[in-house]
Order: structure tokens, then sequence, then C-alpha cells
């Protein structure tokens, strides 16, 4: 009996040895790869599902996980080197324009025409489309976007859109209907303080600089404007630019107290305390909405699409993954990217509580069955708008004078107008400066 | 023996290497960085020498222009009230009062917490809601103040914190010099009947002068580079209200990724301390030059 046992176990052994003779892996095995990653709730959930790689391949991988801001100031020393320590770093989807224009990230081309790299199995049609324009390509549209000339950094890794979370039981309870539009999530947002004395319509960040920003610009997309045309000629204060502002000023004064200052941990507290009726924002805040330990509403929650104003348009941002020009393990790098981004690993990290970039992953049942808003969520990804901020390399400073100065619409009851067209003339400044106005 | 004359140099030598590459490299390389247009993603040497356009460039700019004013309204006040309290609660508690040494640990204590804390703790009581001055202030029927979300409330909201944090080191500093001022002069004033206030404004305070001014300065410097508490409590906001010239400095180079300009800003901010200081090391001078003709008038008469 027990010799039987060790035959079958023997050519059972010899049946694996014979197809790991196929194992792509297994030049590689024995490497050790150096990743730079973000603290950010997806990479916590990535943290969970990596030892396996290292089961599966036998290459070793050690992560070096920093604050996103600090790890971008790192990033950037990093790159400048002749050889760098990281083979594969992830990056916010801010820094494509500033180290694809250094040459600092590897074209993927040569990697997805390798035939001992690239897994046939992949199925790259399965990526959400809006994430791979927003954070994966660059060089057509525009420079920055997808387009016949564009070409593959990176690829979109703990990504994320923005969705619509409201309080399902205030809403039963007054019999309010979820808002579908902006001009009803508007209404609502100024309803709930007078239904439900206390309580602040829709949180939103609002606080100075960046978070300002972000906020108008949220509403900017589905309102029908954009910072720039297509010529690069400043528009954000058009008709669209000031109704943005306007909803922007609108959801601040009718938030909870003390809402002009608040940034995006501060705007989803308001909500997880059960001081805001509802909740506009990134995706990425959904996992510690039924955490009870950070959370008054559990189970109270319900999600949407974002509103629609003039058209549909979700925020895009977050993270993806790309190989640095001066990786070292350049090619077992590019295979834990792809093992990471492929449908089986999307899946495991989404039920470890990450944010997944398949389509296929938001459509799952077992993932649907555990976080039920997950379909919503794919819905809502349809329309993720992957142009909905400019990614050039001067919008840093854009960024930060219309965040400043929206915040002074906010707090010290600057013109709307005015506020923008100053904006505006700033951004054409720094615009011409940076030499968008050559061809004009 | 030339030797022997050249030993002296070779001790110095370890001191004035490393003076050289620790201070003085750092900063040359940041002068030298001041006049490149330098983008963190490319290397010092790619870098395309401007001259001094990033200086010109920031004297026309009118956030810059606005966060010097930020500055220089925040170190005014900062530094004039906590003299005020720092060297008022000095002249107070000068005495055997029992307890004294641990009163003394306690004032001292919110120097010693990390700045990055006392921005949070700060910040938590400012809370709008549920913050201690908001909830305190209803409760006896006051209106909310709009600490960190209005421009003049936030600005005051970090010179009280920055005063709650600093005057523990004037206290201390003017203490240690009241304690070694020269008791006869002291004694000398109160047989000849000084008041309490005559002996503050006539013998104390004069006698303490140059520790006074030293702690100044070195309350100023600090002041000028303050970051992280507003850093935590406002990030500058609202609009560039309490952007002060560090926070402008740091984002310059980690938002805008203008290197160049950075280091430009950080010479302007360089300059006015050295102004200062020279300005009060001109002013010691003169000072000492004249008690010094004072002595010798009286010497002579």
């Amino acid at each position: 009996m027990n010799f039987m046992k060790t035959m079958a176990g023997a050519a059972a052994g010899l049946a694996l040895a014979g197809s790991a003779l196929a194992n792509p892996y297994e030049e590689y095995a024995g490497q050790t790869l150096v990743v730079n990653f973000p603290a950010h709730p997806h990479y916590d959930a990535v943290m969970k599902v990596l030892p396996q790689f290292t089961e599966e391949t036998g290459i070793k991988v050690e992560v070096d996980q920093l604050q996103y801001l600090k790890m971008r100031e790192k990033q950037t020393l990093e790159l400048t080197k002749n050889r760098g320590d990281y083979d594969l770093i992830a990056y916010v989807v801010f820094s494509k324009a500033d180290y694809v224009y250094a040459s600092q990230l590897e074209n993927l081309a040569r990697f997805f025409m390798n035939p001992k790299l690239a897994n046939p199995a992949y199925d790259p049609d399965d990526l959400i489309e809006g994430y791979v324009a927003n954070i994966g390509v660059a060089g057509g549209d525009k420079g920055y976007m997808d387009g016949p000339t564009g070409s593959l950094y990176g690829i979109p890794f703990g990504s994320e859109t923005s969705i619509l979370g409201y309080r399902q039981d205030i809403f039963d309870k007054h019999g309010l209907k979820v808002p579908e539009t902006y001009d009803e999530m508007l209404e609502i947002a100024c309803q709930i303080p007078e239904l439900e004395p206390g309580m602040g319509g829709l949180s939103s960040r609002a606080a100075s600089g960046h978070h300002a920003s972000h906020a108008f610009l949220l509403h900017l997309a589905p309102l029908g404007g954009r910072i720039f045309d297509d010529e690069w000629n400043v528009r954000v204060n058009d008709e669209a630019g000031v109704a943005a502002a306007e909803a922007l000023k609108t959801i601040v004064d009718c938030g909870p107290e003390g809402a002009q200052t608040f940034g995006f941990a501060e705007a989803g507290a308001a909500f997880l305390q059960g001081d805001t009726a509802m909740f506009l924002d990134s995706t990425v805040f959904a996992g510690s909405i039924n955490d009870p330990a950070k959370s008054k509403v559990v189970g109270k929650v319900g999600w949407a699409p974002h509103p629609m104003g003039v058209r549909r348009g979700s925020q895009t941002g977050g993270f993806g993954i790309g190989i640095p020009a001066n990786a070292e393990n350049k090619d077992a790098a590019f295979l834990l990217m792809q093992w990471l981004t492929s449908k089986e690993a999307d899946k495991q990290i989404a039920l470890a509580g990450g944010n997944p970039s398949r389509y296929s992953t938001h459509a799952d049942a077992e993932v649907n069955e555990k976080f039920p808003h997950m379909a919503t969520f794919g819905e809502a990804l349809k329309y993720a708008d992957p142009d909905w901020r400019p990614i050039i390399p001067v919008w840093g400073k854009i960024n930060a004078d219309l965040g400043t100065t929206l915040s002074k619409v906010l707090t010290e009851d600057l013109d709307i107008q005015e506020a923008l067209d100053g904006v505006a003339e700033r951004t054409a400044a720094v615009m011409d400066e940076a030499g968008y106005n050559t061809w004009k | 023996m030339n030797g022997r004359r050249l030993t002296p140099y070779l001790f110095m030598a370890p001191a004035a290497f490393i003076l050289g590459v620790a201070l003085l490299y750092p900063i040359a390389y940041m002068i030298y960085a001041s006049f490149l247009d330098w983008n963190p993603s490319q290397r010092i040497g790619q870098a395309e020498f401007v001259g001094l356009r990033n200086y010109t460039w920031l004297l026309g700019d009118a956030s810059f222009r606005e966060s010097l004013g930020v500055t220089l309204k925040f170190a005014f006040f900062v530094v004039s009230l906590e003299m005020l309290i720092g060297v008022g609660l000095a002249l107070l508690l000068d005495r055997s009062i029992r307890g004294m040494t641990a009163l003394r640990t306690i004032f001292i204590l919110p120097m010693m917490i990390a700045p990055i804390v006392v921005g949070l703790i700060w910040r938590y009581m400012y809370h709008p809601t549920v913050g201690i001055f908001n909830k305190t202030l209803n409760a006896i029927g006051v209106e909310s103040v709009p600490w960190l979300s209005d421009s003049f409330w936030a600005l005051t909201s970090i010179i009280i914190a920055d005063v709650w944090q600093w005057t523990p080191f004037i206290f201390i500093l003017s203490l240690a010099a009241l304690q070694s001022l020269p008791r006869s002069a002291l004694e000398a004033a109160r047989i000849d009947g000084a008041t309490g206030w005559q002996q503050i404004w006539h013998i104390k305070l004069p006698l303490m002068m140059p520790v006074l001014i030293v702690t100044c300065l070195l309350r100023l410097i600090d002041a000028f580079k303050v970051l992280e508490v507003v850093l935590v409590m406002t990030n500058g906001g609202p609009g560039l209200s309490t952007e002060i010239l560090s926070l402008r400095i740091s984002r310059t180079a980690s938002e805008f990724r203008e290197l160049g300009v950075a280091a430009a800003m950080s010479n302007y901010l360089l300059l006015m301390l050295m102004l200062l200081t020279v300005l009060m090391f001109v002013y010691s001078r003169v000072s000492e030059a004249r008690a010094a003709r004072i002595r010798q008038a009286a010497e002579e008469s």
C-alpha cells in the first residue's frame, strides 16, 4: 500500500516536473525584486496576496512601502540614478507626466512582444479602458492621453473612480430618491440639513490647495467643463467652470460644520461618523464603510454612480505600476507586474479589500457576494473619464493656484466668475511659459 | 620651527573640513541651484542655467509676496507675544515657591513635544464641532468660531499654537538670566527704596537685555522657518492666508517641481535672516560701546 502511494506520488511529481519544464518563471527563480509601493488600502491588500507569487514562481519580492507623497519624492531621486534600487514601482497618475517625459519608465511593448515573457491568457481587453488610458498610456491625444500615437508605460493597479455613497436609512425615512443628476443631488444636499437637523448634506473635500481643486474637478467633467480646450486654450472660467464652482460652494455651504477645511480624510470621517447623508469621492473609501472599528454607519450605506450633469464623467485616478528604465531585473519585474494584474490575482486582491482594475473582477459572483457594491462600481466605471484633469508637468502649479483660489471662494465669498477669471489668466501665463503656445 | 607653527592648524583641520563639507558645501549647492531651471526629474548637470531669472521672477510673483507678508506678520506677532508673556512669567516666578522645580518642568513641557504632534493636538482642539474650544464656547452660549476656516482666524489660531509651544523657551532663558543677575545691584535698589516696578524697569530688564536680545533673535529665526505645525493645522489655507514661506518653499520643490525657484526662495529667506542677525549684532555692538563710553565718563569724572 505504502509502496503504491509512493509510486503514485512519484508519478505525480514527475508529471509536475514535466509541466515545470514549461515554467516561464524558472529562469528567474531565486532572483530578488525590490518594489516600491504606497501605503494605501489597495496595496495593503496586495501585501496579503504577494507571498503566493513567490510560492508559485520562486522569485522573491522585497517591498518598500511608503506614504504616497514620500514615495513620489523618493522615486524622483531613484529614477535619476544610473542604476536604481527599484525593479517595479507604483506611481500616482500624476507622475506619468514627469516620468515618461524624462524617459524614466520602460515602454512595455517589448515585454508584451516577448513570447517567453508575455502570457497569452493575460486578456488586456478585460482591463478597464478608462484606467489604462489615464494611468498607463502616454503619447496619444494631447500627449498625455491614449490615441493612435500612444504607447503603454504602465498598468493600472490600485486605480479609483468616483462614486456616490448615500445613507439608505435616511433616504428611506424621508422618502428621498437617490439622485441621478446634479440638480437632484444639489437639491437633496441642501434639504438634508432641514430634514435632519445637525446633519450635513454631502461630504466633500474643500481644504485650500489640492483638496479644493480635486473637489471642483470632480464636478467640472460631468457639468461639461474642462480646464483646457483641445488647443490648450484655458476655458476653466466658462459657463461650465462657473457651474462646477457653484456646485462645490452649494455642497460645502449645505455640508457639515467646518466643511471648508475638510481634506479627503475629514470628509470621509464625517460620512463614517454619520454627520452627513451623502459622500461623493473615490471608491477607495468603500472598504471602510462596513468596518465597525471605523464606521458608525455599518450596513446603512447604499452606492450609486456619480450623478450626471450634461454628461456622465467620473474621475479616474489612483495608482499604476511600471518598470523604471534604470531597473536591474526588468524581465522578472514584468513577470511580477503581469502576475499582479492578471485575472486571478486581481480577483484575489479584490477579495482581500483592494480596488480591482478588471471588468471581470467587478462582475465576479464571489467578489460581489463579499462586496455587494462592486457591481455598481463596475457600472460606474463605464463612464470613467480618463481626461477629467490634464496630466501635464505644469499641472502641479495650476492645481495649487486653482485650489487656493477656490478656497477663497468657499471661505471669503470671493465672486466665482472673478476668481476663475484670475485662475484662467494665471494659468494662461504658466502655459505660455511652458511652451504650450509655441504652435499658435 | 615651522612644524610647531603648523601644529594648531593640524588640530583645526578636522573641524574645518567638517565645517566645509557639512555646512558650506550644501549652502554653495543651494546658491548654485538657485541659478538653474531645475526639475527634480533632471540631474543637476542637465538643468539649464538661467542666471538671476528665478530671483527676478519671484519678486513679481504675487503668491510669493503674499507668503512673505504672512511670514512677516506671523513672526512679528509670535515673537512679540512670546517675549511679553515669557519675560512676564519669568519675572513673576523668580522667587522661591514650594514645588518650583516641578512647576518649571511643567512649564517647559510644550517645547519638548514634536511639532507634528503639536499641530495635530491643536487641529483637534480647533475642530469645528468636536473641538474643545467650540464645545466650550457653545456650552456658555457663545457662537462657534471658525478657527481654521476663516483667513483671519486661521492665522490667529496658528499664532496661538506657536505662542503656546514656544513661550516656555523664552521663559526658561529669561528665568536663568534673572537668577544670574548680580544680587548686589538689586539689594542696593531695594535699600534705596525702589518699588517692584522700578526694580524691573531700571535694574532687571536692562541687565537682562543681552540675553533677551539673543533669545529674541533665536525665536525670530525659528519663527521664520516654522513649517510642521502650520502644515498639519492648515496646510497654508484657507486661500494662502497661512502659507508661510517655508511651506511655500516646500510646495514649490515638491508640488510645482521647481527646485531652482525653491532654492532662490530659500536664499531670500537666508538673506533676510542674515540681515536680522547683522542688525542685532550691530545693535549690541553699539549699545556695548555706549555703555563703555558711559562707564569711561563716570570713571573720568
